[in-house]
């Protein structure tokens, strides 16, 4: 039995205390037991404990009445210790100081750890300390580089905290896990390095591994637990990072606490903090502070997603299992992002494991996600991840809430005012749409050298809905000819991203991440009949319809340099290049483009940004990007700045201002009958300006251990905005209007309208950040405005705008339980209302009815509300490892009805007013696993 | 502690009154609801009407909306000024028929609610050399229609157009009830073709559903009555839009125009 320990000595590694924990694994894995116990479990936790050199703590008057009685023969200690907790119901679990926890409850931790601490006589072995330096300090007021990562999976973790112990110098992990930490006083001091979600740790410097990169690695902390955090780290699902202005963070792997409808959704979960709207249920883009989705800058692993939804705008693009950190910019963000208005939405995916292989995936109602993650020799790992929906109820639930407008036939002529039925039950050949979404996502990270690190990132997602069908008409006539016929409705949209990225550190003071990306946005359309025609042996294909084809590529180089050039001085600057490539077309039986549209633009430029600590109180950060685009032939200046004050500990005043611009819009094509279609389109000098936007914001913080205040109000100006809209008349099933009478040939009417606008608001929050029960508040003052001299000469409230908003987010965890209930209750959209109609009588003695309608948004659908429930089982492993959970969630609970627009129909002259819905009371399962 | 909640109470104060200082309401004197539908056709040759009514409450099932008694209807002709007469409640007229003559602007104006109403229209020029390619037309029992090769056209309707005006084709048939030779569609038997701004228009067999004689009206006309007809409002309150109209004030139509007419004989045999 004690032949092993003396090798155990050489897995004693350098890097001080987080080797404990592995140390005490490697103990337990290797060590052989062949001995008969019949002792009480205490007796022989305590024999253990003192043959093994093992810090084993429990509580004793827990378990003292239980007995162990049993023989193992040579077993490992690993294996012997999972069976006496199996047998009496315990848990296991090893903190990162080596210390063996035993556990009734997975809840028992942090009781046992005060327990420890307070009761230090009762520990037989003690766990080790942090070593002491060992040996004088030879080394003064040095930098050391190094990175941040994961102990199990290896993966670096960004926005981690390193300090210096006992002092004031510290630094946080870039996006990359690095970090650069200057004016360390001595190389015998401790690096305390803490992480959400990870058990805060300390590592020793020395003379010989300061002059190396150094990999801190941490624990996970125990996964069902929210303990109180000393350093006052915030824990939960999403957080405002209240030491700079206007950012969320989210931690995907916490989502499952949260409420979701099939998906756990990185995007919307966003929309449950304040500013974001959470009041589009038809779409998980993100509002943000009275600003449209196409202002949101949305980048994974670097390169542009064009498209960041499926199924109607209900479900984000994004497979949680892939998203490793997603982090969104409100407003007044830094001068590294650009080429949008309102905000950005930068999401990280997972590198994938670099220890082990592990497998995992989520079924739902709605989709089955699968993930596998593994290490490619020792310097590269790979991960894949897919995800597939189905269409059970819950899919069909939705995809018919939100897809009234695909209904096959076109109802009969009415007449201009005069409109389809919502749900469209009428007419014949009608057939169920077949429709389904999936998304791909590969990583692969090689690391060749501390230095550098490459990693390539593919994304392959695409929806699509199928409405063809066979025809059955009668046939023509005539012998000698045949004619096959279908019915093609397709739809089909997606995007493809790949990006490569090279990571490197140059010296000590220099971060350079270098980007190549592609991204490929399409939406494709076809609508008509096809089929092909035989005469005398001859056979011609042939279409009559409507085909419409939108495609957008975006090539671009990005590089990104970080510069530390003393600890109160940090240089940010880089260049970007992105060739971008838009095509639409609009064709019309085979032949007759009706739109053809084939657009280049390159926007090319640079940016520079100072983050400058003059005093350790005040932090600013001003910055500049310009910009080159081709189309326009001009340059585009953008000054950007913000700052934070922390006035006491508790207490920080933070503001930013800056002017963004945008060159590429998303535009909607009107389809009564077919559903809108959006595509994108580039500014250009003539009818579609780039827009701009100003942002001012202000606010305070204050924060404790537990709880956060946090306030912030913001102006934006917006100038340039464009309303860009083809709208579709005549054609297959739009043959409505006076001239619906005979056959009309489909006509196509742009229409570019250009506007101002302003946004406005204070945004309220009170989280609770740890305990038992987590959650916040947050309640939102807001006002959008626009002015379209298409619409009059008064601003009207844009079609967002939303005054008030509230929302309580409440997380209540027990033991393996979670259980949060979300309301969330806003103000109404602004819509425009008919208010009267009139009948005209034409030349030819046809009755139009029309309807005339209210000042443009001039007024409020029914207020917002509802109620979401959700409870969650951890499937934790005997030594307290997450290896999944099960999920119920209930969404709008008290089944509100809550109106998404209304639609008039005119039959008898009367106008028929009809509301259309968001989705009731749904419920939904998860079962989520993972094999390690 | 008890001094920084103070203080976060005094911003939230200050950064709220800042915010909303500069909130002001814009003042709706006149309810859209209130303004009148106007409707008349000035053809030149015929007596002038114009008919005046009230919107109808979207839940309203009669045709038209209560007519507008009572007005004083002034009508213009660039020169001469002339007040109609209400010869039936809400409709106004004035029955000199040479008051219309192309190339003259006629101005509407009257006040209601307080509220200046008005509309002018450009009285356009006669269509000249009218014609049709036949005067009678066979229609086949079925209609072959081979996919990818282009149809040729039934009849040919051509007319002079150098100043590239609008032109509709009426179709009205002359018969009291005239047969319906695809029984299952239920189509009008009257419709109207958009011919745009060309100076022909061809015609396709698979049009006409009914047989007999039509009157084939060509009508030269202003651009404010195809947008009128060629409205296709969404009907969804997501994107609502008043339809369109060129009368200040009001909604309807007030447009004139001259007609040229062919006959067309239709037979299935």
């Amino acid at each position: 039995m004690k032949r092993i320990l003396p090798a155990l000595v050489i897995f004693i590694v350098i890097y001080g205390n987080s080797a404990q924990a592995q140390q005490t694994k490697q103990i337990l894995k290797k060590t052989v037991i062949s001995h008969f116990f019949t002792c009480t479990l205490n007796q022989m936790l305590d024999t253990l404990s003192m043959q093994y050199r093992l810090p084993i703590f429990y509580d004793k008057d827990a378990i003292q009445s239980m007995d162990v009685n049993n023989r193992f023969f040579n077993e490992s200690l690993r294996d012997v210790l999972k069976f006496v907790c199996q047998e009496n119901g315990l848990q296991y679990w090893i903190e990162n100081d080596g210390t063996i926890y035993i556990l009734q409850k997975p809840d028992d931790l942090p009781h046992l750890k005060n327990l420890k601490n307070f009761r230090k006589d009762i520990v037989l072995i003690k766990a080790a300390p942090l070593e002491a330096p060992k040996g004088p300090p030879r080394h003064f007021d040095f930098a050391v580089i190094g990175r941040v990562t994961d102990q199990n999976t290896g993966e670096s973790l960004p926005g981690a905290t390193v300090k210096v112990r006992n002092t004031q110098v510290s630094t946080q992990t870039n996006i990359s896990g690095n970090f650069t930490l200057l004016n360390v006083p001595s190389d015998t001091v401790a690096l305390e390095v803490s992480f959400v979600g990870y058990q805060p740790d300390a590592f020793r410097l020395s003379p010989k591994n300061i002059d190396s990169t150094l990999t801190l690695s941490l624990f996970p902390s125990m996964n069902a637990l929210t303990e109180v955090n000393i350093n006052g780290k915030k824990t939960g699902v999403l957080n405002t990072d209240s030491k700079k202005v206007s950012v969320l963070q989210l931690a995907p792997s916490a989502l499952d606490k949260l409420p979701n409808i099939g998906e756990r959704d990185v995007m919307r979960a966003f929309q449950l903090m304040p500013g974001v709207s959470a009041t589009n249920e038809s779409s998980s883009g993100a509002y943000v502070r009275g600003g449209t989705p196409d202002q949101n800058l949305v980048t994974f692993d670097g390169f542009t997603v064009y498209q960041v939804d499926h199924l109607y705008g209900f479900f984000s693009a994004f497979n949680s299992n892939a998203v490793r950190d997603v982090e969104l910019y409100k407003g007044g963000f830094s001068s590294k992002y650009g080429g949008r208005l309102s905000s950005v939405t930068v999401i990280t995916g997972k590198d994938g494991n670099k220890k082990e292989t592990n497998i995992g995936g989520d079924l739902s109602l709605l989709s089955t996600n699968i993930y596998a993650e593994t290490p490619i020799g020792t310097n590269s790992s790979l991960l894949v991840a897919a995800r597939r929906s189905y269409q059970g109820p819950l899919y069909d639930k939705i995809f018919g809430q939100f897809n009234t407008a695909t209904v096959n036939n076109a109802p009969p002529s009415t007449g201009p005012g005069g409109g389809r039925r919502p749900g469209g039950n009428r007419g014949f050949n009608q057939v169920t749409p077949s429709s389904s979404f999936y998304d791909l996502n590969a990583k692969y990270v090689f690391t060749p050298s501390k230095q550098n690190t490459f990693a390539l990132s593919v994304y392959n997602g695409s929806d699509d809905l199928n409405n063809s069908r066979d025809m059955t008409l009668p046939s023509f006539n005539s012998t000698s000819t045949s004619t096959a016929l279908s019915i093609d409705d397709n739809s089909k949209s997606g995007n493809t991203g790949a990006s490569l990225k090279w990571t490197s550190i140059i010296g000590r003071k220099l971060f350079a991440n270098t980007l190549f990306t592609y991204s490929e946005f399409f939406s494709d359309r076809t609508r008509g009949t096809s089929g092909s025609y035989s005469d005398s042996g001859l056979t011609t294909k042939f279409f009559n319809g409507i085909t419409e084809h939108n495609l957008l590529r975006d090539f671009s180089l990005k590089s990104d340099w970080e510069y530390q050039a003393t600890s109160k001085v940090k240089l940010i600057y880089g260049g970007y290049g992105s060739l971008l490539h838009i095509q639409y077309n609009y064709t019309q039986n085979d032949t007759s483009k009706l739109i053809s549209q084939d657009n280049r633009g390159v926007i090319s430029g640079g940016y520079t940004e100072l983050e400058l600590d003059p005093t350790s109180k005040l932090h600013l950060q001003p910055g500049l990007r310009g910009t080159y685009f081709s189309p326009t032939g001009k340059m585009y200046l953008e000054p950007r700045f913000s700052g934070t004050y922390q006035l006491t500990k508790e207490f920080n005043f933070k503001g930013a201002i800056g002017r963004f611009y945008q060159y590429t819009n998303q535009v909607v094509r009107e389809d009564i009958v077919g559903g809108d279609k959006n595509f994108w389109v580039l500014a250009n000098q003539s009818n579609i300006p780039v827009s701009r936007a100003d942002h001012f914001i202000a606010g305070f913080n204050y924060e404790t251990d537990n709880f956060l205040f946090n306030v912030e109000a913001y102006y934006k100006n917006l100038n340039g905005l464009t309303e860009y809209s083809i709208r579709q008349t005549g054609g297959g099933g739009g043959g409505r209007g006076a001239f619906g009478g005979a056959t009309t040939a489909t006509t196509l009417t742009q229409d570019f309208y250009s506007g101002i606008g302003y946004a406005k608001g204070i945004e309220f929050l009170l989280q609770k950040k740890s305990g038992s029960y987590t959650g916040w508040i947050s309640y939102t003052l807001g006002e959008a405005k626009s002015k379209f001299d298409a619409y009059g000469t008064d601003y009207f409230s844009s079609n967002q705008d939303i005054t008030n908003e509230f929302k309580s987010i409440n997380m209540y965890h027990l033991q393996r339980w979670s259980f949060s209930a979300v309301f969330i209750a806003s103000t109404g959209h602004p819509y425009t209302a008919p208010l009267g109609s009139y009948t005209l009588t034409g030349l030819d003695g046809t009755k139009t009815t029309y309807l005339s309608i209210s000042e443009k948004n001039g007024e409020r659908l029914p207020a917002y509300h509802r109620l979401d429930l959700s409870a969650t089982y951890d499937i934790l492993k005997f030594d307290g490892i997450k290896t999944g959970s099960i999920g119920l969630s209930l969404f709008n609970v008290y089944n509100h009805v809550n109106t998404w627009y209304n639609e008039y129909y005119i039959q008898s002259n009367q106008v028929v007013t009809t509301t259309v819905k968001y989705l009731g009371f749904t419920p939904n399962i998860t079962l989520s696993l993972k094999w390690k | 502690m008890e001094i920084t909640d103070k203080r976060v109470s005094y911003l939230i104060i200050v950064v709220c009154a800042l915010l909303f200082a500069s909130c002001n309401k814009t003042e709706t004197t006149t309810s859209l609801a209130d303004w009148p539908v106007v409707i008349s056709y000035l053809m030149p040759g015929q007596p002038i009407n114009v008919k005046v009514y009230q919107q109808k409450d979207i839940t309203d099932t009669a045709t038209y909306g209560s007519p507008i008694t009572g007005l004083t209807l002034t009508l213009s002709n660039g020169t001469q000024t002339v007040t109609l007469t209400e010869n039936a409640p809400g409709n106004y007229a004035y029955n000199n028929s040479s008051f219309l003559a192309a190339g003259k602007t006629y101005s509407v104006k009257f006040t209601y609610n307080n509220m200046q109403v008005s509309a002018s229209t450009l009285m356009p020029a006669k269509p000249g050399n009218y014609t049709e390619s036949a005067t009678s037309l066979n229609l086949p029992f079925t209609i072959t229609t081979t996919p990818g090769v282009t149809e040729v056209p039934a009849l040919t309707l051509k007319w002079d157009n150098p100043d590239s005006l609008y032109h509709l084709l009426v179709f009205k048939n002359d018969q009291d009830s005239p047969f319906n030779i695809h029984a299952y569609m239920n189509s009008a038997v009257n419709f109207t073709l958009n011919a745009k701004q060309a100076s022909f228009y061809d015609v396709y067999y698979r049009i006409f559903n009914y047989l007999g004689t039509y009157s084939i009206i060509l009508y030269s006309v202003n651009k404010e009555y195809i947008d009128v007809l060629s409205s296709n409002a969404n009907t969804t309150s997501q994107k609502l839009t008043n339809p369109p109209t060129n009368v200040t004030n009001g909604y309807g139509i007030f447009t004139a125009m001259q007609a040229d007419t062919v006959r067309l004989t239709l037979t299935q045999n």
